[in-house]
């Protein structure tokens, strides 16, 4: 301790997260005949993106379908909860296997 | 992918598998953009999707009320910076005898969580608002300003999970009501200037626990291209108000006079202007609405598109202009009214802006109005050149009264939409 530069404990200013970690999904075996969801928040140039994507899987993976980003609405905006909370029944209701979200920066 | 990877931990899922797009999209040709996508993107998204990720657990970390260094004030403030912990200035030891001074000041319990914060997910407790009010050198008697803020950080509609968007806005705090004197807040010349203990350490409180708390930490969760510092609180002069008949801002809110209240929103700029002149409402009504014609461009996404009727511009009045317009028997509301009616744009460069700064290439107002997804003040007429406004009805303006008592200036903030929509809370 150096001259008067005081003794302190200092307390921890984070509190602790509320997030358990949740095991993720199960990986798919193979991406032929499944079905694949696109969820956009409607920015960089996402919709390009996934236009992409869809053509290099079809290429590779025989009966791969895609259920586009325009069924989902924009998971980024003034409707974004409600557009989000809805997801897993949309999913359900569409038979979707897996979904690639995007896009961040 | 550094922000994907820093906010999985917090949704709790720290090995969420994210995939690459090379460079930014924004500044690539379509080719260029394909084949990135093509080379790169597609081969980690069929990776993502097949294999599965190593299993993971959360990381080690203190308990809520640990003590986490001891030494020296220098000792403290080096392993706080060094950890993360502070903003680069040097902070208040939080010590559990500075901890307690501030939970003197309210009846709520210390583990009380007013919400979980994004994109940390960590509890606001009062325990932590007291450490970091601590940390930031304010007065244990601001201790209710400061859970108040919390509250309202904490509120679904603020949306704090984006704080640490491109953009990089800042909150800007305004205190309303009997707090403003009985702290001592300033009020007068340099309303937005550092210099006051109460306006200056309760703003540096806010970007504080931004950063401890709610987890918008540079070069992690805090993505702002250029950001700018913690915004000093602002106190409206109420003083002045009373003379002139105007409610206080907090009266948007549904406060009442006597309340005292904080009121956040998040700006991406703003600007003064100054020589506002004319002696009656008529003559300076041009400046105040060329103003708020200026401050805006990209943000009308938050009108019409991204945000949908969310854009909250904010204007501060010096005392002089404000006592000018009052004295010509405008109320808030009429000035408001004027700025809806005044400060508009034809609405073909309303739906080019919209154009230029959405995924979506064409806009039609009158489509949208026609739609009912817009009011249809948007759609007087079918000629291009009608003049539309930039919000949707009167009262989405926001004014204070405040600053140099001898000056005839305006200050215009550039709001940030659904990504910091304003809220308030009473002070308790």
């Amino acid at each position: 301790m150096a001259g008067n530069d005081g003794y302190y404990e200092a307390l921890w200013p984070r509190s602790p997260r509320q997030a358990r970690v949740k095991p993720l999904a199960k990986r798919l075996d193979t991406l032929a005949g499944k079905t694949v969801a696109q969820v956009w928040d409607h920015l960089f140039r996402g919709d390009e993106v996934f236009e992409f994507l869809e053509a290099g899987f079809k290429a590779r993976y025989p009966g791969v379908r895609f259920v586009s980003w325009r069924e989902f609405g924009n998971t980024h905006g003034s409707e974004e909860r409600e557009v989000v909370a809805a997801l897993p029944q949309r999913f359900r209701e569409l038979g979707v296997d897996a979904l690639i979200s995007g896009m961040g920066c | 992918m550094g922000l994907a990877a820093a906010s999985s931990i917090g949704l709790g899922m720290p090995n969420l598998p994210v995939a690459r797009v090379v460079g930014h999209p924004g500044v690539q040709s379509k080719d260029m953009l394909e084949r990135n996508v093509l080379e790169v993107t597609l081969e980690q998204v069929i990776d993502n999707l097949l294999k599965a990720p190593q299993a993971a657990g959360a990381g080690d970390e203190p308990g809520a009320r640990d003590v986490i260094v001891k030494g020296g004030f220098q000792e403290i403030n080096d392993y706080f910076y060094d950890n993360g912990l502070s903003d680069g200035l040097p902070i208040v030891p939080p010590t559990r005898e500075k901890v307690e001074q501030f939970l003197r000041f309210t009846d709520r319990d210390p583990g009380e969580s007013l919400g979980a914060l994004l994109p940390d997910s960590r509890a606001a407790t009062i325990w932590s608002i007291a450490v970091n009010g601590v940390m930031a050198g304010c007065r244990p008697e601001y201790m209710p300003v400061l859970v108040a803020l919390i509250e309202a950080m904490a509120d679904p509609a603020y949306g704090v999970e984006h704080s640490g968007n491109t953009p990089g806005g800042e909150t800007l705090i305004i205190v309303n009501g009997p707090v403003i004197q009985q702290l001592g807040f300033n009020y007068t010349q340099g309303a937005m200037r550092d210099g006051f203990r109460p306006n200056t350490a309760i703003g540096r409180f806010w970007r504080l626990y931004l950063r401890n708390v709610a987890g918008f930490l540079p070069h992690q969760n805090d993505k702002a291209t250029f950001g700018n510092t913690w915004r000093v609180v602002v106190a409206e002069n109420e003083d002045v108000l009373k003379q002139i008949g105007w409610e206080p801002n907090s009266a948007d809110f549904g406060f009442a006079a006597e309340d005292s209240t904080v009121t956040i929103a998040r700006y991406t700029g703003g600007n003064h202007i100054s020589s506002v002149s004319g002696a009656t409402p008529e003559a300076m009504m041009p400046y105040l609405t060329d103003a708020m014609i200026r401050q805006y461009s990209w943000q009308l996404m938050f009108t019409v598109g991204q945000g949908m009727g969310t854009l909250r511009p904010l204007m501060l009045l010096s005392p002089i202009i404000a006592e000018t317009i009052a004295g010509w028997g405008w109320s808030r509301r009429d000035l408001k009214r004027h700025l809806f009616e005044h400060a508009r744009i034809p609405a073909r460069e309303f739906e080019r802006i919209l154009r230029d700064w959405t995924q979506k290439p064409t806009w039609n107002l009158a489509e949208e109005a026609r739609a009912g997804r817009i009011p249809k003040v948007f759609h007087a007429s079918d000629d291009p050149g009608r003049r539309v406004p930039l919000v949707w009805k009167p009262e989405d303006y926001m004014l204070a009264v405040t600053g140099d008592l001898t000056r005839n200036s305006v200050y215009v903030f550039a709001h940030n939409g659904v990504l910091g929509y304003p809220v308030a809370k009473r002070i308790r």
